[in-house]
């Protein structure tokens, strides 16, 4: 079952990734790229390492994305 | 008896994530998709939570704690974004 678990969070770092390559949106992108690092988090707390899986949640998804968006209301919002 | 309820709850967790990335790649706007991002967040955490149970590691559920602090305020820094800038 936990293999399983792993596998379908391996797909939705996958499906994430490609969304933030594709999506046209600058903040859809923005936020499906934080998605991947949220996924890779609980990937993490499976593989039994919950301190580098709180580091991710925080920073690499929840400050990150506060970055691109503080860095988009700086740069316009001509294209949105 | 409890096995079968982390079964089902372990199945309700598999459908929510392929129901959640479903609305994540057909959502035709952007609040479509940062409304399945936000319910694939509480879907993490309920994973980290069953995990928590079927493992016996108590420690997990801190993981769990700061997702859930970190989802309300991703949310809300989007939907100040969307409504006047940030």
């Amino acid at each position: 079952m936990l293999d399983l678990l792993v596998y379908l969070l391996c797909g939705g770092i996958l499906a994430s990734g490609l969304l933030a390559v594709r999506l046209k949106s600058l903040l859809a992108a923005s936020v499906s790229a934080g998605l991947a690092g949220l996924f890779a988090a609980v990937c993490y707390v499976l593989l039994g390492a919950p301190d580098v899986a709180m580091t991710e949640a925080s920073i690499g998804s929840g400050l990150s994305l506060l970055f691109f968006l503080y860095a988009m209301n700086r740069m316009g919002r001509s294209k949105d | 008896m409890a096995n079968h309820i982390l079964m089902a709850a372990a199945v309700l967790i598999f459908s929510g994530v392929g129901l959640g990335v479903l609305r994540l790649i057909l959502g035709p706007t952007v609040i479509d998709r940062v409304a399945a991002i936000d319910m694939l967040t509480i879907i993490c955490i309920s994973t980290i939570s069953l995990y928590a149970l079927v493992a016996d590691r108590f420690i997990y559920l801190d993981a769990a704690l700061v997702y859930g602090v970190l989802s309300f305020l991703g949310v809300v820094a989007v939907a100040r974004y969307l409504e006047r800038g940030l």
